[in-house]
């Protein structure tokens, strides 16, 4: 047993590692008996100075050799080493690996805590002996900003990132910003017209995008003709539409029925044109189909108006979403000045009679049928996306999502911050939000815009994932799948550095083996599976995704429940959906029992459908061992949250169980 | 440590705090982070994950990773178990007096090895303080306010049984003075009260349990529920709008309806036979398509429209609750082996202290007011900012998304006042994720 290059092992050794039944000493051994290695014992509570000198006393010059930082809770105890060695000794990460001996301690026996500590060590110097490590470079970026929309959450953005001396195209199918907002947006609107860095383009449409983050093609087309824009970032945020929901109550359109922004607009009109009369009012709110704290708001608006002039005013409503700052009050209030307010489960029997609309119900509190008879009727709206939605979202990779929205619920999605880097979807992009909502997003917005581009340049992994140029055949596998859009082609497939984000789905997926994923390789995988201790038993392989399993499995190993196989290993991927059918076919070569493979719970995924794409691998796995005999229990696909230590534990636990059975089946079956 | 130029002092750790800092050290500013609790997280670091079929989309995963986050981050100091005694501005300024309890258990000497909690003779008043959150080192501290030795000075068993001698009780709370450019208010919220609404039994009725306990339960796996050898759990009621919509709090909390039906809908995927009914007076919208999400809801389980009235104990262990059927305005009887009270989101209890410390106007339920209805993380004094819940209820991705706005203003206000730390170095982020 040898390591591919030599392997510098730092032990964080100090009085407390000698508690208990652990021989540290002897471990430490064990390791420097290992040929291509050399030991170093650090004491991680030294100042920090005393630790440097002792690590450039014991690194070698010249070529920097992989690191092996062996400790409890490495992670914390050794961070100061970790830091030392990453921004002193210019360590690439890469070439770092921790092992927590905690992983160890778990076992009850000091025989069994040296075994598991010894594989540990003997796993992630392999692993890191192996890696070849991505190189950071710098990449310019272009430091200007298209914003699309006429939303005020587009004008906040803009504004924002023209105050940072971003330059910035504001565009917009409409013709123009509203000339009189809202009272408290006017400053908005003035500074946004004020602004020099901000450049205006009115009845604009994009035509196409292309490029990445810190260097999009944009193709506009305006009155004046095609333009070509050159861009950084792009912030979407087109406003909502709102279409009037009379076909959701059933009505047809007619004299007497308004839509919210029709009485809006009437009421605005001074004088007040009273045609029709708006004698008595009857608002219909969320009694068919969805409805939203902002329909609330709008109705109660005019409602008090109307009350203000002496109107009656009924409210019949389904379900009050007051789910917002000051809806409640404004509800108690516009009771308090006369609103008939009726909370019903079903909508009214709508009659239109020669001199009004008659609206027949069960009262709730009556227990009876009443009928009113109401000059107008005001429906609410309902709330899409603006219609070059799903253009855009054909044309960004994002989306779509339901009423013509871009952006789908996803809790690593916040903050404006889509699948795909440098692209960004504000308010009321992906949803009903209120103003203040929106415009909050749109700073949060700036603030990831700044990160992004900000001084021109931006320092990332080069070339984590590469395409094989001869072996490529351009079947566009990996660009349909890519869910960062960070795949293009020339005559083969090209992979944009800065839009990787790493999850390594196309290295799994390409039928052709033509990707390669340098931070988790296959040679490094085949190398810790070939690499694995045989004494441990029963052999369990577990492949986790670094976002939600691992995290978990760090906080399981450190809860007093329970006791992990002796023979449970597990793997760190990127995303779940780099599981190769090689990986979970390899292990059960190198006498694996079963093989776990551990995902994000669907719609959780940071690369929106790693979960799946593992979940279908694994599927695929179990046909194998169908056909090879084996049972297809051996294989498990499970989802888990981050914050869900003991659910992995007692899936683990159960897991094994049903292993034990399946293998005392086979032993029945063949007789010793 | 170096003295720290122009930093920003975060007050509150939980995840608009922890996004704040996050945001603002990325940003190359350097962060001094203040929790009042001995551990950081906040209170989303007790929810449990309510994924059923599919992710619930509740972000309650998210504070683990802003954790591993935290502690990796650079320029940042962190200090638990303080509060902001002082504060005044001077020459732009702020000079705030931090009170703190330094950590008794010495982070680079303890091994969680668990010794000093499960022998601690003030365990129950809860002298030694555990978190389950991993990213933490130490997980255990010793709590002045509930320990013997600083009560009565008679106990030091946890000193002398640490096996690495990693205890030092002799620590004393001392008081740090810090000059900071900016102040990020995150101090978060406090969950509503409900004794207030006697006649909802709990405190006395056995059974009666509030939402957030029932998540903290939840967090530690979903078999705490369902105690082995126990009475089985087969019926179980929420209750809505427990402290909020009502005269005391005339607002609505906005998180609860989605919770409980989120956790109605958890206990309901991992125990089909098990009855989950709500009581609400309306339910408010959760996720992007309320209506299908509503409509599985009520696929699954019961919901009633109606506040019951009573609820009280059987001979049985069980919890009766009456309430008045709306159709027929009859008054039923119910039933129910567990009863969740949906406790709302109240305003912070040290926010009349720190509001008059800083010269921040209060809103009428006691959050802090913003400056105006569209500038939701400034406040009326320049330099002090809002972040989080500290404003008034908000779910986990709203707290995020509104904390990172907050790190963008003050990030703006600094620039326009104070000259900026160099580059941050973006290796450090990799660290995070080393193996």
């Amino acid at each position: 047993m040898k390591f591919a290059q030599l392997v510098e092992i730092i032990f964080l050794y100090s009085f407390e590692t000698d508690v208990g039944w652990f021989d540290f000493p002897e471990l430490a051994l064990w390791t420097a008996g290992l040929s291509q290695t050399r030991v170093l014992a650090l004491d991680p509570a030294l100042p920090e100075l005393e630790q440097e000198e002792r690590l450039r006393a014991f690194l070698l010059k010249g070529k920097r050799h992989p690191v092996v930082l062996v400790g409890l809770d490495p992670l914390w105890r050794g961070r100061a080493t970790i830091n030392l060695l990453l921004e002193k000794f210019r360590l690439n990460p890469g070439l770092l690996a921790l092992v927590d001996l905690y992983e160890a301690l778990q076992y009850p026996h000091a025989k069994y805590v040296l075994i598991k500590a010894q594989e540990l060590i003997y796993l992630a110097a392999t692993r890191v002996a192996q890696a070849h490590p991505t190189e950071f470079q710098d990449f310019p970026m272009n430091s200007r900003v298209l914003v699309w929309g006429d939303s005020w959450a587009a004008c906040q953005a803009a504004l924002e990132l023209a105050q940072q001396d971003h330059e910035v195209i504001l565009a917009a199918p409409g013709s123009a910003l509203p000339e009189t907002p809202p009272p408290d947006l006017m400053p908005l609107l003035n500074q946004v017209q004020a602004q020099a860095l901000i450049q205006p383009l009115w009845e604009a449409s994009i035509m196409d995008l292309a490029g990445g983050a810190g260097n999009f093609t944009v193709q506009i087309k305006t009155g004046a003709g095609l333009r070509e824009e050159r861009v950084g970032a792009v912030i979407l945020a087109p406003e909502f539409r709102l279409t009037a929901n009379f076909a959701g109550y059933g009505l047809s359109p007619q004299p007497r029925l308004l839509s919210q922004t029709q009485l809006e607009s009437l009421l605005l009109s001074e004088p007040e044109t009273d045609h029709p009369p708006l004698g008595v009012a009857a608002f219909l709110l969320g009694l068919a189909g969805d409805t939203c704290p902002q329909s609330l708001r709008r109705a109660l608006g005019a409602a008090s108006r109307l009350l203000s002039r002496n109107r009656q005013v009924h409210l019949f409503l389904g379900q009050a979403q007051v789910a917002a700052p000051g809806l409640e009050e404004a509800l108690e209030n516009a009771l308090a000045a006369g609103l008939f307010l009726y909370k019903l489960q079903e909508t009214p029997e709508i009659v239109p009679e020669k001199d009004g609309i008659k609206l027949g119900f069960r009262d709730p509190i009556l227990l009876r049928p009443l009928e009113i008879r109401a000059d107008v009727v005001v429906v609410e709206e309902n709330y899409y996306g603006a219609p070059e939605n799903q253009f855009l979202s054909l044309l960004t990779q994002i989306g779509p999502a339901p009423s013509r929205f871009l952006q789908g619920e996803n809790v690593h999605h916040l903050a404006g911050v889509t699948n795909r880097r440098g692209i960004f979807v504000v308010g009321p992009g992906h949803g009903v939000l209120e103003l203040p909502e929106s415009l909050t997003e749109a700073k949060a917005t700036a603030l990831e815009v700044s990160k992004l581009l900000d001084r021109g340049h931006r320092r990332g992994p080069k070339a984590e994932a590469t395409v094989d140029r001869g072996r490529c055949v351009l079947c566009l596998t990996c660009y349909r799948l890519c869910p960062h859009g960070a795949i293009t082609w020339d005559n083969r497939a090209l992979i944009r550095d800065l839009d990787c984000q790493g999850c390594g789905l196309c290295a799994s997926e390409c039928p052709n083996n033509a990707i390669h994923f340098s931070s988790y390789s296959d040679e490094q995988m085949f190398a810790e599976l070939e690499n694995l201790d045989p004494r441990l038993h029963p052999r369990i392989i577990a492949f986790m995704c670094r976002n939600s399993a691992w995290i978990a499995y760090q906080a399981a190993l450190k809860l007093e429940q329970g006791v992990l196989p002796l023979g449970f290993t597990a793997f760190k991927l990127p995303c779940a959906g780099k599981i190769d059918l090689d990986f979970i076919l390899k292990a059960f070569t190198m006498g694996a029992a079963g093989v776990l493979v551990l995902a994000c719970h669907p719609e959780n995924c940071r690369s929106h459908r790693g979960n799946l794409h593992a979940h279908w691998r694994t599927e695929q796995a179990q046909a194998l061992l169908v056909e090879a005999g084996l049972h297809p229990g051996r294989v498990l696909f499970q989802t888990l949250a981050a914050n869900s230590p003991s659910d992995l534990l007692k899936e683990i636990d159960q897991w094994c169980t049903q292993l034990r059975e399946i293998e005392e089946a086979v032993t029945k079956k063949v007789p010793a | 440590m170096k003295p720290l130029e122009n930093p920003v002092l975060v007050l509150g750790g939980g995840i608009a705090g922890i996004t704040a800092t996050l945001e603002l050290t990325r940003l190359g500013h350097t962060v001094i982070l203040a929790e009042k609790g001995p551990f950081l997280g906040g209170r989303a670091a007790h929810f449990t994950c309510k994924a059923t079929d599919t992710c619930q989309k509740c972000g309650a995963c998210l504070v683990e990773q802003c954790l591993l986050d935290l502690f990796a981050a650079p320029r940042l100091k962190i200090e638990t178990q303080s509060q902001l005694i002082a504060c005044r501005r001077e020459n732009g300024r702020f000079r705030c007096t931090l009170k703190g309890q330094p950590l008794l258990v010495d982070p680079k000497r303890c091994i969680n090895c668990s010794l000093c909690a499960s022998e601690c003779p003030a365990a129950e008043a809860g002298a030694v303080m555990t978190t389950s959150q991993v990213p933490h080192h130490p997980r255990y501290a010793i709590l002045p306010e509930h320990c013997l030795h600083f009560l009565e000075g008679s106990c030091r068993v946890c000193a002398d049984l640490c096996p690495t001698g990693a205890i030092d009780l002799n620590q004393r709370e001392r008081e740090l003075d810090l000059t900071v450019a900016a102040v990020v208010l995150a101090t978060g919220y406090q969950p509503a009260d409900p004794r207030e609404l006697s006649h909802y039994g709990y405190g006395y009725v056995p059974g009666v349990i509030t939402g957030v306990e029932l998540e903290n339960l939840l967090r530690h796996g979903f078999e705490q529920l369902f105690p082995g050898g126990g009475r089985q759990l087969s019926r179980v009621a929420f209750i809505q709008c427990v402290g909020s919509r009502n005269h005391r709090h005339p607002y609505c909390s906005r998180v609860c309806c989605a919770y409980t039906l989120r956790l109605a809908r958890l206990i309901k995927h991992r125990r089909p036979d098990c009855q989950v009914t709500t009581f609400y007076m309306d339910l408010q919208n959760v996720g992007q398509t309320p209506g299908k999400f509503l409509a599985a809801v009520q696929e699954e389980i019961t919901t009633i429209r109606a506040l019951p009235g009573i609820v009280a104990g059987t001979a049985g262990g069980t919890v009766k609750v009456r309430y008045v059927e709306e159709s027929t305005g009859q008054a039923l009887f119910e039933e129910f082996d567990l009863v969740v009270l949906a406790v709302g989101m109240g305003a912070g209890q040290d926010n009349r202290t720190l509001g008059s410390m800083l010269r921040l106007e209060l809103t009428p339920e006691r959050f802090f007011q913003p400056a105006d209805a569209e500038e939701r993380a400034t406040t009326g004094q320049p330099g002090v900012f809002l972040a989080g819940a500290a404003l008034g209820p908000l779910s986990i991705p709203e707290s995020i998304a509104q904390a990172t706005a907050a790190a963008w203003r003050v990030h703006r206000y600094l620039e326009g006042t104070c000259r900026r730390a160099p580059d941050p170095e973006q290796i450090r982020e990799q660290v995070g994720a080393g193996h």
